[in-house]
């Protein structure tokens, strides 16, 4: 199943989410499918990393999510684990384990609770560290790296796992503008790689520049949902936002192929 | 890997000197064979105590990811001595002990029952709630009723002198009148619990990252957090049964180990328990040397070291952690 080749699609239908008594997410339908990059985009409060989380069957939700027909609310957390990875915004993780370490943390989902690692677990550690660019931090401590350091360990931690579906929380968010852009290549990367990808993003110009699909989320409902191009348009961001979209307004950046990063 | 060897080394210089240094003289024929086997005893009672408490302070503290946690937070220690304590007192005023049970069992097994009831206490809140500081202030609700109970017991006990004397000795912690019976009860107990703790390593170590990055990645929560308490009050019940309530082990060593062991649990777990066998056998040939009327507590020997030394790691760890 490395690189996503288990070509598992999401769907979800009618998701509702109450939290301390207060609903906060009312019937979302969503899918996501291989190949694919998935944006959930709206305003602060709007829902949109708890609708991640329920996805991530992190939280007691209303309605059903599937994967490739499959009820997810059926599988054990194990077997949940192996087909949905759950990138969080930060890690909680306060104590000194090192990159690697960190990253094989993500294997546990195919071993046992014995012994050491295999081959296997080795091999998708090694190139997990390899696709998220994080092979030189390696032997570094987690909790000493910076937090665009730190988020592609994390993404590296999601990728060691095999799942065919990765959910990331805001990946770019508090990322410099050189790190932001190497996360934003790797979401590709993995599109491309077949996996499948639902990304909540804070901006509408990265939401535009890197997804296929979105969907726009207000006062925990959806307000918009399809092509990216279209959802990220004048009159939907005005309705959600309250402002003016200008298309061409903001300045662009891009790698530079003889400049020092971002890889 | 340099870190087994020296703890080898250490554990070989500390049972040497465990079975030559003492009150009692080698030189004489008669007594020596007596002299070895008590101090053989009391060498095994210390190490398998620490090992015991040392291993409950790693999982602890990954259970509730405070490296200043220890197995006193969940009540355990405190309801294993209340435990132990009651036995003592059940024999001596009652008379429990026919043919069948002798004192040396009775203490063990109230040990195990106290430290079974304060985790059945705890167990029961968390079906309630699973609220991480919820179950932090139950276990010092239970570890301050525990410990008020135990000095009801202990002014009981005063009625009678030797009994008193028992009591009062069992509470300071004490493997000097361990013998090969409840090692016997206590080696298999705590035994399984290490091996447990090790083999439940992995998710301890998913558990590091908080409940939610742990449940995605594929960890079953409870269940971890179920049976985690489970080997910690085993763990416990067997260190209190032979050495009675000896404390700070469990929060030291795993500090002192930790830079050289690292956090991953399968790797500090086996080390822990080494390393806390021979620093409580350390402290034991400590309490023999001191020169006193009696012989020191062994409690009062770990609290000594212990308290200082853990005040210190407080430091260094406020300071690495600007946010602690």
């Amino acid at each position: 199943m490395r690189n996503g080749d288990g070509h598992a699609g999401l769907r979800a239908r009618g998701v509702g989410v109450t939290l301390g008594g207060r609903p906060v997410l009312h019937d979302v339908d969503l899918e996501a499918n291989p190949g694919e990059v998935l944006a959930l985009l709206g305003p602060n409060g709007a829902g949109k990393s708890t609708l991640l989380k329920a996805l991530a069957g992190l939280l007691p939700h209303e309605g059903r999510i599937e994967i490739d027909d499959v009820d997810v609310a059926s599988l054990s957390p194990r077997a949940r684990a192996k087909r949905i990875s759950y990138v969080p915004q930060r890690s909680l993780l306060r104590s000194a384990l090192s990159v690697e370490e960190v990253v094989a943390l993500g294997r546990y989902v195919h071993g046992g609770s014995f012994g050491g690692m295999s081959k296997n677990d080795r091999d998708a550690i090694d190139h997990a560290l390899d696709t998220a660019h994080a092979d030189v931090l390696r032997d570094r401590i987690f909790t000493q790296l910076s937090v665009g350091e730190q988020q592609r360990v994390l993404l590296a931690r999601a990728l060691a796992s095999d799942a065919p579906i990765l959910l990331l929380d805001e990946p770019t968010a508090s990322l410099d503008v050189g790190e932001g852009m190497a996360v934003l290549r790797l979401i590709r990367t993995l599109a491309e790689r077949n996996h499948t990808l639902i990304v909540v993003l804070h901006d509408l110009a990265d939401a535009r520049s890197t997804t296929d699909r979105a969907l726009l989320l207000k006062d925990g409902r959806v307000a918009e949902q399809g092509d990216t191009a279209v959802v990220v348009s004048a009159d939907p961001i005005r309705a959600v936002y309250g402002v003016k979209l200008i298309e061409n307004a903001r300045i662009g950046f891009e790698p530079d192929p003889e400049g020092t990063g971002p890889e | 890997m340099r870190l087994y060897p020296l703890l080898f080394l250490l554990l070989l210089v500390a049972g040497v000197l465990a079975v030559l240094v003492g009150s009692g003289d080698l030189a004489d024929p008669e007594l020596r064979d007596t002299f070895l086997k008590l101090r053989g005893y009391r060498l095994a009672a210390a190490f398998l105590a620490g090992a015991a408490l040392a291993v409950g302070g790693v999982v602890v503290q990954g259970l509730f990811r405070n490296p200043l946690a220890s197995p006193s937070v969940l009540g355990t220690t405190a309801g294993a001595s209340f435990g132990g304590q009651v036995a003592l007192l059940a024999y001596g005023v009652a008379g429990v002990g026919n043919a069948f049970v002798v004192p040396e069992m009775i203490v063990p097994i109230g040990c195990f029952l106290g430290a079974l009831t304060a985790l059945a206490v705890l167990l029961l809140f968390l079906r309630i709630t699973q609220d991480l500081l919820a179950l932090l202030l139950t276990g010092f609700v239970l570890s301050a009723l525990f410990l008020s109970l135990s000095a009801f017991v202990t002014s009981m006990a005063q009625e009678t002198w030797e009994l008193g004397r028992a009591v009062v000795s069992f509470s300071l912690g004490s493997v000097s009148g361990t013998g090969p019976r409840q090692l016997a009860f206590a080696l298999p107990l705590i035994g399984a619990a290490l091996v447990a703790c090790w083999a439940w390593g992995r998710p301890l170590d998913l558990l590091l990252s908080g409940e939610e990055e742990a449940q995605s990645l594929g960890a079953n929560v409870g269940a971890v957090r179920w049976w985690s308490a489970i080997w910690v009050s085993v763990l416990v019940a067997g260190a209190v049964s032979v050495g009675g309530n000896v404390g700070f082990v469990g929060l030291v060593v795993p500090h002192m180990l930790r830079p050289f062991a690292g956090t991953k649990h399968q790797r500090l777990i086996p080390a822990a328990a080494l390393a806390g066998g021979i620093f409580l056998v350390a402290c034991d040939i400590i309490a023999r040397v001191i020169p006193s009327r009696s012989e020191i507590p062994l409690g009062v020997v770990t609290g000594l070291i212990g308290a200082p030394l853990f005040l210190l790691l407080l430091i260094r760890l406020r300071r690495e952690r600007a946010y602690a």
